[in-house]
C-alpha cells in the first residue's frame, strides 16, 4: 500500500539530506552516513524532520534505518 | 643581497608558526635570530613521555587531511602520523549513573542538539571567513557572549546542558567569556562544526606519530648553530630609522625585521616603540581554558571491556576522556580535558588534588581500572608564556577592535601565530599558515622584485 505521506514525506527528507550533506545525488535508498554523514549531522536531519514534517524521531531510530526511505516510513508509522 | 632585501630577522617565540616563519626565511637567505622564553622550544606542543620512547601530547595533538600546510610540513620533516579512529562503545556520565552506548552520540535528545545545531550551522554558514567583523550584524553578534546566546535560543535543557560541553570541547571556551562572533568564526575556520568535531575524516583525523612537538624539535634542528635563544624572554621591541632592535633581559639585537610570533595577549605586553595604534589583545580576550590530564596504565584496560575510552561527562573535572595509548606501545593512556569553567575551578586545586579527583573520576567512568601508574597534569591557563590553550579566546567586541589589524604589519614588525590566521584559527594549520604568510610578507615587502631572484 502506498501511504499517501510517504508521498509527501520522501521528497522532504531527500531534501533534508541534500541541504545537510551538501550533496546533490540523494536517492531514497542514500545511507546517510555512507554518503559522509556524521552523528552530529544526523541530529540536525532529525531536527528538520521535527520542523517540516512534525514527528519527532530519536537518535536510535535514526541510526536503525539512515536512509530517506527508511526514515519516512517511521515517520509514516508515528503519524497512524 | 639587493639592497632593500631583509637581510636579517628576529623571530619571538620558537613555538609552530615563529618556528614556520624562521625557516622560511632561512631557505630565502635570510639570518634569522630565534628568540624563546622558554627552555624549550614548542609553545603549545609540549610532549610527555609516558613510557621509554612513548610520547603523548600535553597540548596541540590533532590534525586532518584538510591540514593541507600541516600534513606539507610533516611529510618535508618525515614525521608520520598516527590514526585516532576508535572502536568500541562510549561511556556517558549524565544525569545518575552512567551510560554505555555504540558510537559517539549522548544519550541527550537528539532533535533538542540537532535544533542547537542547525542554529550554529546557520550563524557559521552566515559569518564571514576572512573578515568577520564584517559579517552582516557583527556588531550585534560581536557584543553577545556565548552563554547570552544560549540563553536566548536553547529552551531544551538537554541543549542547554551539551553547549558549554561542545564549546569547551571544540575550542576550550567558557561560553560566559567568549564572543558570539568568535564562536561562528571558530568554528567556520576550522572547517564547519562537523569537520571540526569529528574524529575519523575530521579535524581530529590523526596524531604526529611521536607527538607534536617533534614538528618543533625538527624545525629547531634545522636553525644554524647559535641562532636559537632558549630562556630568552623578549621585552622591547623598538623600530628606529635604520634597524630594528629586540631586546631581551640579556642582550639586544638588530634587525630588518621583526616577526611576533606569540599569543596575543603576550604580544600585547611588549613594550613597541612606536607603540602599536591597535591593541593585539583587549581585557576582554580571554584564555584558552583547558587543563590536559593524562592517565597512564600498563595497558589500555578498557578495551577489555569493549570501551573506546572516549566518555562524555556532565560533571567535571574531566569533561571527556579519549584514549591517547600510544599506537605501537604497551601503555595505556586515557587522555581526559578540563575546559571552561571547569578548568579554571581545576586550576586552583594542588596537584596533589587534581591527581586525586581526575584519578576518581576516571574510576567511576571506566569500571575495574586498576590505579594509575602516573597522571600528567598539564595547565595552559597557568602557563606564563601561552597564556592558555587551545588559543586566545575573543571576547565581546574583540573582533570589531582587533580583527581590521590582525595581520597588518607595523612597520618592520609582522605578526604571527595561530590567532593571526584566519584560516583554521586556534589549530596547529593556522599556526603554520600564519608563519608562512609572515614570512612571505617580508620577503615580498623587501623584495619588489622577487621573481627576478630566481
Amino acid at each position: 500500500m502506498s501511504s499517501p505521506t510517504i508521498e509527501a514525506g520522501a521528497p522532504v527528507i531527500r531534501a533534508i539530506f541534500r541541504r545537510v550533506l551538501e550533496v546533490e545525488d540523494v536517492t531514497d535508498d542514500t545511507s546517510f552516513f555512507d554518503a559522509g554523514g556524521d552523528s552530529l549531522l544526523a541530529t540536525r536531519v532529525l531536527s528538520a524532520i521535527a520542523r517540516e514534517l512534525g514527528v519527532e524521531l530519536t537518535f536510535d531510530d535514526f541510526v536503525i534505518a539512515p536512509t530517506p526511505a527508511g526514515l519516512t516510513t517511521q515517520v509514516d508509522s508515528r503519524r497512524s | 643581497m639587493s639592497p632593500g632585501t631583509a637581510s636579517r630577522a628576529v623571530v619571538i617565540g620558537a613555538g609552530l608558526a615563529g618556528l614556520t616563519a624562521a625557516d622560511q626565511l632561512l631557505a630565502a637567505g635570510v639570518e634569522v635570530v630565534v628568540l624563546e622564553a622558554r627552555q624549550r622550544v614548542g609553545g603549545r606542543a609540549r610532549g610527555i613521555e609516558v613510557a621509554p620512547g612513548e610520547w603523548v601530547d600535553a597540548g596541540a595533538a590533532y590534525l586532518g587531511e584538510r591540514h593541507t600546510e600541516l600534513v606539507d610540513l610533516l611529510a618535508r620533516l618525515g614525521l608520520k602520523t598516527a590514526p585516532t579512529a576508535m572502536e568500541g562503545d562510549s561511556r556517558f556520565m549524565f544525569g545518575s549513573g552512567g551510560s554505555t552506548r555504540h558510537g559517539r552520540f549522548p544519550p541527550l535528545n537528539a532533535v533538542a542538539l540537532g535544533d542547537m545545531f542547525e542554529l550554529l550551522d546557520e550563524l557559521v554558514r552566515e559569518v564571514d571567513p576572512h573578515s568577520p567583523w564584517l559579517t552582516a550584524g557583527a556588531d550585534r553578534l560581536d557584543q553577545l557572549t556565548a552563554a547570552d546566546w544560549a540563553d536566548q535560543h536553547l529552551r531544551h535543557e538537554d541543549a542547554r546542558l551539551f553547549f558549554p560541553l561542545f564549546l569547551g570541547e571544540m575550542m576550550a571556551a567558557d561560553p560566559a567569556d567568549v564572543s558570539m562572533l568568535h564562536v561562528a568564526f571558530y568554528l567556520r575556520a576550522g572547517g564547519g562544526i562537523s569537520y571540526l568535531n569529528d574524529f575519523e575524516g575530521g579535524a581530529q583525523d590523526s596524531r604526529v606519530d611521536g607527538g607534536a612537538h617533534r614538528i618543533c624539535e625538527l624545525l629547531a634542528e634545522r636553525l644554524p648553530a647559535g641562532t636559537l635563544r632558549l630562556g630568552e624572554p623578549v621585552v622591547a621591541v623598538h623600530d628606529a630609522a635604520d634597524a630594528v632592535t629586540v631586546h631581551t633581559e640579556r642582550a639586544s639585537y638588530d634587525a630588518d625585521a621583526v616577526v611576533v610570533a606569540v599569543p596575543p595577549r603576550l604580544a600585547q605586553e611588549l613594550d613597541v616603540v612606536p607603540a602599536v595604534p591597535h591593541p593585539r589583545a583587549t581585557s576582554r580576550t580571554g584564555r584558552g581554558c583547558a587543563v590536559k590530564v593524562q592517565l597512564v596504565y600498563p595497558e589500555p584496560v578498557w578495551r577489555r571491556d569493549g570501551l573506546s575510552g572516549w566518555s562524555v561527562n556532565a560533571e567535571g573535572p574531566l569533561l571527556s576522556t579519549v584514549d591517547d595509548s600510544p599506537h605501537h606501545g604497551s601503555a595505556g593512556v586515557l587522555t581526559g580535558f578540563v575546559t571552561g569553567a571547569a578548568a579554571h575551578a581545576y586550576a586552583t586545586l594542588t596537584h596533589r588534588e587534581q591527581v586525586e579527583a581526575a584519578t576518581a573520576q576516571a574510576a567511576r567512568i571506566f569500571p575495574d581500572l586498576p590505579p594509575p601508574l602516573a597522571v600528567h597534569v598539564t595547565d595552559w591557563l597557568g602557563e606564563e608564556w601561552s597564556r592558555g590553550c587551545y588559543a586566545a579566546l575573543f571576547g565581546p567586541g574583540d573582533w570589531t577592535r582587533l580583527g581590521p589589524h590582525l595581520t597588518r604589519p607595523h612597520g618592520r614588525i609582522h605578526w604571527a601565530g595561530t590567532e593571526t590566521s584566519t584560516e583554521f584559527f586556534g589549530l596547529m594549520e593556522g599556526a603554520v599558515r600564519s608563519g608562512r604568510r609572515a614570512a612571505a610578507d617580508i620577503l615580498c615587502a623587501t623584495q619588489p622584485e622577487a621573481g627576478a631572484r630566481s
